[in-house]
């Protein structure tokens, strides 16, 4: 860096061909693009590449903490689908995928029309709708423990109160009503991100496009079903995408609130590659765990994509 | 440069190099060796009494006697075996940490030996209970210095169970099933943790199993016998309490809801150690008035405890191992030791007998059995000694999901099958 500085000085002295100009070298695309490009690329495999790389590498591994790892190849991941909890880990994470993506999708879509029509405090209750996104999932998670509290439930105050049930069901500690509480509070988090990719999304679409439906004859519904859904497609996509990356590797909403319980009902990949690792002090295993999301995570993604380039043309 | 380490923490050395550069190093050079930090990472304690004595007492005084200071590095409650896996890991962090349960095990191999210090702190002291050496002897070395137990008993309502008629508690688990049905009949349930907590469900699972006289392992550490008629009388037993006498969201508790429980009066009876006491002395006296604790029930086969050791170790790549060495054997000299036991009443149990009949243990009558509970208590596990296979059958809650599963209804035959299989694929025999 040093001898650049020193050569991007005019030399006066030296009167050739023009001088070496670091500025005019820096503005040459292939220059720019690549010092455009180096500094993130660098980011990302430090703080990306680097982890994913030791976490293959570990899961290959007989690795316990604070030990010398040991090469046995895929035992772990043979060890893993022997174990009956990975199989309970793996069925419990799609559940928990598919039915908080889906609840997700139906909601943002929803709260995106809604929101994307003229009425008095749009823009107030706009920005009131991204708290849940906004608040760190460890502080409101903590706030649903509350609400899903057998003992101070509000939930189940009402419930008893209006005659409902009596007494209310164990949100948390009956197996079903566990997963579906989970599930819940997903959705609660992450609807807002999908409502307002939504709304970015039907806001470009162009409002003549509409006239002309209705001009046409069109309904509300054949408008949504034949103007709205086509063009919003792309961005549906690209949210459910990252919900279902998301969601797929959740971790904290399920550690703050039953860590895995009842008898594993809640465990997720993510949260049970924690335990094994950090808990039972046995990394490479662990690692073999998490990595595991891998592979259905890459085939959802690349099916996705495929559905969708076959629909473009 | 070694001899600036020694000069400074390595902490210091990193501060300063990345402050001035060389100017600094020098100035540390010219400083007496008499600045010297040592670095002691602890988790924070339910008993805030006991890190305040710590900081505003013991870091003083030792900092008077030596001319050294000790850095108490606080970390949240939760964290801490995830900070020390970090510093074993990168062999970089404090001099000295706190560890808990079977720790000194998982992390033996970045531990320093010290068994010598171990030796004389117990001649001082009238000896070490045997359930220390458990906790912290790895291969014939001591990889830690045992502090206290952190027992779990149980903890009753005096008066909800005197309404019912119960005057003593209940010595035997038949006789606590019984006490369980009539107080869930009154409104009062039981509140134990069927969850994935990481004490309060190990705290009576184990002992309930093991005086039953179910084991997960022979004392080999190798064969596996939890398929027994003892572990399925164990479970059965397990099935009917929950069902008579227990609040269903135990099964989804973790550690946090049982002290919410017991100060909302939800529940009659819990396993907990002495913490819930204290809390509820301080902020709800009412309720500690009626607050009673007690050793866990005998089942046919005796009576059992969860072991929950809390010990000292020192990293074998600290700079500062000599010195840490004399900060411990001077911390658990009596005249320093005993205050700071106190400090916590007796949260703490002392794992060495001449704290047997101290003053602490008659500040508060009603924690005596957390002392009477350390000769029968074990880590999980027991009676295989500690290993990576029973801290992994730990981590995945075998057991504890054995009876959570059996809780939900499933046969006593199934979910002795699945724990089987399971610990089956820990140790390899599968």
């Amino acid at each position: 860096m040093a001898s650049a500085h020193t050569q991007a000085l005019p030399r006066p002295t030296l009167r050739r061909r023009p001088a070496f100009s670091l500025r005019r070298w820096t503005e040459r695309e292939g220059v720019f693009s690549w010092l455009m490009v180096i500094p993130p690329a660098l980011f990302l495999m430090a703080l990306v590449g680097y982890p994913f790389v030791y976490g293959i590498w570990l899961s290959l591994l007989d690795r316990p903490v604070a030990k010398p790892g040991v090469f046995i190849g895929l035992d772990n991941f043979i060890t893993a689908l022997h174990d009956p909890v990975f199989w309970r880990v793996a069925q419990n994470t799609f559940v928990y995928t598919f039915a908080a993506t889906a609840l997700k999708m139906a909601g943002g879509l929803a709260l995106a029309l809604v929101m994307n029509q003229e009425f008095r405090f749009k823009n107030l209750i706009r920005a009131v709708m991204l708290l849940p996104f906004i608040v760190p999932t460890v502080l409101s998670t903590i706030a649903w423990m509350w609400i899903l509290d057998p003992s101070f439930s509000v939930i189940n105050w009402f419930l008893v109160h209006w005659g409902i049930t009596k007494p209310g069901p164990s949100w948390l500690g009956n197996p079903g009503w566990a997963m579906f509480s989970l599930i819940m509070v997903n959705t609660w988090r992450g609807l807002p991100f999908y409502a307002i990719t939504l709304l970015a999304g039907l806001q470009t679409i162009s409002p003549e496009l509409y006239e002309a439906a209705t001009i046409d004859g069109a309904s509300t519904f054949a408008r949504f079903r034949y103007v709205t859904v086509p063009l919003l497609k792309p961005v549906i996509f690209i949210v459910t995408m990252f919900s279902v990356i998301f969601t797929f590797s959740d971790f904290q909403l399920v550690y703050v609130l039953t860590r895995g319980g009842p008898a594993n009902a809640t465990h997720l990949f993510a949260t049970y590659a924690f335990d094994v690792a950090m808990s039972g002090g046995q990394f490479g295993l662990g690692a073999s765990i998490a990595l595991s999301m891998l592979p259905p995570l890459a085939l959802l993604i690349a099916g996705m994509a495929w559905y969708m380039r076959s629909e473009k043309t | 440069m070694a001899s600036i380490i020694r000069a400074t923490s390595r902490r210091d050395v990193l501060k300063i190099a990345g402050v001035g550069g060389a100017g600094a190093l020098v100035g540390a050079r010219s400083g007496r060796a008499a600045t010297k930090n040592l670095s002691f990472m602890h988790e924070s304690s339910f008993i805030q009494t006991y890190d305040d004595f710590f900081k505003k007492t013991l870091v003083p005084e030792y900092a008077k006697a030596t001319g050294i200071t000790v850095d108490y590095q606080l970390i949240s409650v939760g964290s801490l075996q995830t900070r020390m896996a970090t510093a074993a890991e990168t062999g970089n962090g404090p001099d000295m940490t706190l560890a808990f349960f079977n720790w000194p095990f998982l992390f033996d191999e970045k531990l320093a030996d010290v068994s010598d210090i171990a030796d004389e702190i117990g001649k001082k002291n009238g000896g070490w209970y045997d359930s220390a050496k458990e906790a912290v002897i790895v291969n014939g070395k001591w990889k830690a210095i045992p502090f206290g137990n952190v027992g779990q008993i149980m903890n009753w309502r005096s008066d909800w169970f005197e309404e019912a008629g119960i005057k003593e508690f209940p010595d035997t688990w038949d006789a606590f099933l019984e006490a369980g049905t009539k107080l869930k009949k009154a409104g009062h349930p039981f509140g134990l943790e069927l969850g994935h907590g990481f004490g309060d469900n190990h705290g009576w699972l184990y002992p309930l199993l093991w005086s039953f006289g179910g084991r997960e392992v022979e004392p080999d550490g190798k064969t596996i016998v939890i398929d027994s008629d003892e572990t399925a009388r164990a479970v059965d037993y397990c099935r009917k309490l929950f069902h008579d006498a227990i609040l269903e969201d135990c099964l989804g508790w973790t550690d946090v809801n049982n002290n919410k429980a017991w100060m909302s009066e939800q529940i009659s009876c819990t396993n907990n150690a002495e913490s819930i006491l204290w809390f509820a002395k301080k902020q709800f006296p009412d309720i500690a008035e009626v607050t009673q604790q007690s050793l866990n029930p005998q089942g046919p086969k005796g009576r059992f405890h969860i072991l929950a050791p809390w010990s000292h170790a020192i990293y074998n790549f600290s700079p500062n191992q000599k010195e840490s060495k004399d900060f411990l054997v001077w911390l658990m000299d009596p005249k320093q030791v005993e205050r700071w036991y106190a400090a916590a009443d007796s949260y703490y149990a002392p794992y060495l007998h001449a704290y047997d009949d101290a003053p602490l243990w008659h500040v508060e009558k009603r924690n005596l059995p957390y002392r009477d509970s350390l000769k029968t208590s074990h880590l999980p596990g027991w009676p295989a000694p500690v290993s990576r296979q029973s801290s992994e059958s730990v981590a995945k809650y075998v057991v504890v999901d054995m009876f959570a599963k059996a809780c939900t209804g499933r046969s006593t035959k199934e979910v002795i099958a699945e724990a089987k299989a399971q610990l089956q694929q820990i140790y390899k025999q599968a």
